[in-house]
C-alpha cells in the first residue's frame, strides 16, 4: 500500500475496511460544491423561505399573476417534453445506428428538405422536438437535417395545422400559407447550417453511444429518458420563468400602438411571439384574437412563434450550447420573418 | 445531483401532477379541460420512473465521475435539473392562484370575431348569454335583437378607473400564457369587490349605434346575486343558475 494511503489511514480511524483503497483516496479529496449548485441551493432556501414565512409579497396580484403563468406553461409543456425525451431516449436504445443514414437521402442538400417534411410526423408541441433533433444528431444524421426537423415539427403537425383552420374558419389560404412558409424557413435553416454552420458552436455531443453490447436496452433507455427529461425539464423552467416575466408585465395595450404600420406590425408580432412562448397548438387562436393586425403580421407570429420563444431558447441552449442557441434562434427569427412575408404577401 | 435527488425530484414532480389533475380540480388554473389525461399520464410516468431508479439502480457511489469508459453518464443529473423543484413543491404545498382581476385589468379590450348571421334569440327571460355572444351581438347583428331584452351573464368583477367596473372572463385556449380577456362594461350600480363572482341581469347600455362596431358592449345593471365560482372558470360558458 503506498504510503500516502498509510498517512490518510491515520487520519481516518474509523474509515470502512471494506472500501478500496482507490476509492477511498477519491473520497478524501475535498468536495466543495461548485459555485452554481451553492448558488442554485440558495435560491432554493431563500425562496422556500419566503413560502414557509407566508410573505403577503408573494402573494401581492402581479407575482400571484407570475407564478400562474410560469406554473401553466411547465404543466402544460410537461407532457410534451416526456413525450419528446421519451422518443429520444427510444431513438437512442432500440433503433438501429444506421436507420436514419439509410432512410434519409445521402446528400444532406436533399436531406434538409426531406427531414423538415418528415416533422409532420412528430405531433405536439415545440418541446417535444428539441430532444427528438439532438437525439437524431447522436445517432448519426447530419445536424443540418436534424435542425430542419426541429424547426417543422412543431410547426406544420396535423394537430397545429388543425388548430390553425379551426382558428381561422373562413380561410384555408392561412393554413397553407403557414405550412409552406414554415416548411420553407425549416429548409432554408437546413441548408444554411450546411453553407455556414460550425461543429464547434454545437456543445460535443458524442457522448449518447447508443445501445451498448451487453447492457440491457431498456435500462439504457430507462436512463437515457431520465438523463434528458431532468435536464431538458430543468432548462423548460428557466424559459417559462423568463415567458411568465413578459407575459405579465407587458401591457396588452402596447398592440395598439403598432397595429398601424405594416411592416413595424410584422416586427412587433414576430418579437411578441418570441416572449410570450404561447404553446404551437395554441398560437392560432391567439394570432386570431389580433384583429387589429395584417393577416402577414399574424402569419408571421405562427411561423415564428414555433420556431423561436423564450423556453425554446432555454431548451436550446441547454441542449445544444449557448453559442448554437444564440445564433441559431437570431438567424431563425430573421429567416422565418422573411419567409412569412414574402409568402404571406403572395397568398394572403 | 445525486441518486437520492433524483428519486425525489422525480417522484415529487409526479405526484406534484397527479394532485393537480387526478385529485383534485387545480390543474384547471393553469391549463385546458383537455390536458387532463395527458396531466395524469405524465405523472404516473414520472412516478414509475423514480421508483424504478431506486428499486433498479443500485448507488455507484463516486466511481462513474471518472468513468467514461462506458460512454454516456446517466447517474447524475445535471444541476439545472434542481429548477424543477420549484413547479414540483409549487404544486404539491403552494398552489399559486386563479387569474383574475389583475390580469384581466392589464388585458386589452378583445375584439370579437367576425359572426356571419345570426339565429333568433330564444324568447326565455332573462336570457342566458355568454360574454362574447353578447358583444357580439351587440355588434354585428344588424337586425338588433338584442334591443330591449334582458339578459344574465355570469363572470367576475374587474373594478375600473373612478367606480366604474367591468364583467370579466378569461379564456384560456392552452393555458394561463394564452389568456384572453372578455369584459363587459357595467352601469348603474357601485362596483362590487374585486374578482366577485356575479350573475348580472340587465338591459343593452345604449351607447353608439347597435349592430355597429360603434356599439358599446355594456350593460345597464337591473340586478345582481352572488354565485360561487365555476369549477372550470377559464371558458366562456353559459351561465349555469338553477332556475328560480
Amino acid at each position: 500500500m503506498p504510503k500516502t494511503d498509510e498517512l490518510l489511514d491515520v487520519t481516518e480511524a474509523v474509515a470502512p475496511a471494506a472500501v478500496h483503497p482507490p476509492e477511498r483516496r477519491r473520497r478524501r479529496l475535498p468536495r466543495r460544491p461548485p459555485p452554481a449548485t451553492a448558488a442554485v441551493t440558495a435560491l432554493g432556501l431563500a425562496i422556500a423561505a419566503l413560502v414557509l414565512s407566508g410573505t403577503p409579497w408573494l402573494n401581492g396580484p402581479a407575482v400571484a399573476a407570475w407564478r400562474t403563468v410560469c406554473l401553466a406553461i411547465t404543466v402544460q409543456a410537461l407532457p410534451f417534453l416526456l413525450l419528446g425525451t421519451a422518443l429520444s431516449g427510444a431513438i437512442n436504445a432500440f433503433v438501429p445506428a444506421d436507420l436514419f443514414t439509410k432512410v434519409l437521402p445521402k446528400r444532406a442538400v436533399l436531406a434538409v428538405p426531406v427531414a423538415g417534411l418528415a416533422g409532420a410526423v412528430l405531433p405536439g408541441c415545440e418541446c417535444a422536438s428539441v430532444p427528438v433533433a439532438n437525439s437524431l444528431i447522436r445517432r448519426g444524421v447530419t445536424p443540418a437535417a436534424a435542425f430542419a426537423f426541429l424547426l417543422s415539427a412543431p410547426a406544420i403537425n396535423p394537430i397545429v395545422l388543425t388548430a390553425t383552420a379551426v382558428a381561422f374558419p373562413g380561410s384555408p389560404a392561412m393554413v397553407l400559407a403557414r405550412l409552406l412558409a414554415s416548411l420553407a424557413t425549416a429548409a432554408v435553416m437546413g441548408w444554411l447550417w450546411l453553407w455556414l454552420g460550425r461543429a464547434e458552436w454545437l456543445r460535443p455531443v458524442v457522448r449518447h453511444t447508443g445501445h451498448q453490447h451487453g447492457h440491457s436496452r431498456f435500462t439504457e433507455f430507462r436512463l437515457g429518458f431520465q438523463h434528458d427529461f431532468l435536464h431538458a425539464g430543468g432548462f423548460l423552467v428557466l424559459g417559462a420563468m423568463a415567458a411568465a416575466t413578459f407575459n405579465v408585465t407587458v401591457p396588452r395595450s402596447v398592440l395598439d400602438t403598432f397595429s398601424g404600420s405594416p411592416w413595424l406590425s410584422v416586427l412587433f408580432l414576430a418579437a411578441l411571439a418570441v416572449v410570450l412562448a404561447v404553446c404551437s397548438e395554441a398560437d392560432a387562436f391567439v394570432a386570431a384574437s389580433l384583429t387589429g393586425f395584417s393577416p402577414t403580421a399574424r402569419l408571421a407570429f405562427m411561423v415564428v412563434g414555433p420556431m423561436v420563444d423564450l423556453k425554446l431558447i432555454a431548451l436550446q441552449a441547454g441542449t445544444f450550447g449557448r453559442a448554437f442557441a444564440v445564433r441559431f434562434s437570431t438567424a431563425t427569427t430573421v429567416v422565418a420573418v422573411a419567409a412569412g412575408v414574402l409568402i404571406g404577401g403572395a397568398l394572403l | 445531483m445525486k441518486r437520492t435527488a433524483q428519486i425525489t425530484l422525480l417522484i415529487l414532480t409526479g405526484l406534484g401532477l397527479l394532485h393537480t389533475a387526478l385529485f383534485t380540480d387545480l390543474y384547471l388554473r393553469y391549463v385546458k379541460e383537455g390536458l387532463r389525461p395527458l396531466l395524469i399520464i405524465s405523472g404516473v410516468l414520472l412516478l414509475l420512473l423514480g421508483l424504478a431508479h431506486a428499486a433498479f439502480d443500485r448507488d455507484t457511489g463516486g466511481k462513474e465521475d471518472h468513468d467514461h469508459a462506458h460512454g454516456h453518464d446517466h447517474s447524475t443529473a445535471p444541476r439545472i435539473a434542481w429548477l424543477l423543484f420549484l413547479p414540483a413543491l409549487s404544486l404539491l404545498l403552494y398552489a399559486p392562484p386563479a387569474l383574475g382581476a389583475y390580469t384581466a385589468a392589464h388585458a386589452g379590450r378583445e375584439t370579437v370575431k367576425q359572426q356571419k348571421g345570426f339565429a333568433a334569440l330564444p324568447a326565455t327571460s332573462p336570457l342566458p348569454m355568454t360574454l362574447t355572444d353578447f358583444t357580439t351581438r351587440v355588434q354585428q347583428d344588424k337586425e338588433r335583437a338584442i334591443r330591449g331584452r334582458t339578459v344574465e351573464m355570469t363572470g367576475f368583477v374587474t373594478p375600473g378607473h373612478g367606480g366604474a367596473w367591468d364583467l370579466t372572463r378569461i379564456i384560456f385556449t392552452c393555458c394561463a400564457a394564452d389568456a384572453q380577456t372578455v369584459k363587459i362594461r357595467m352601469y348603474g350600480t357601485p362596483a362590487p369587490p374585486a374578482n366577485t363572482w356575479l350573475a348580472v341581469t340587465g338591459t343593452w347600455h345604449t351607447q353608439g349605434a347597435l349592430g355597429t362596431k360603434s356599439a358599446a358592449a355594456a350593460l345597464d345593471v337591473h340586478g345582481t346575486r352572488s354565485i360561487a365560482q365555476p369549477v372550470n372558470a377559464f371558458t366562456d360558458d353559459l351561465p349555469l343558475t338553477p332556475t328560480r
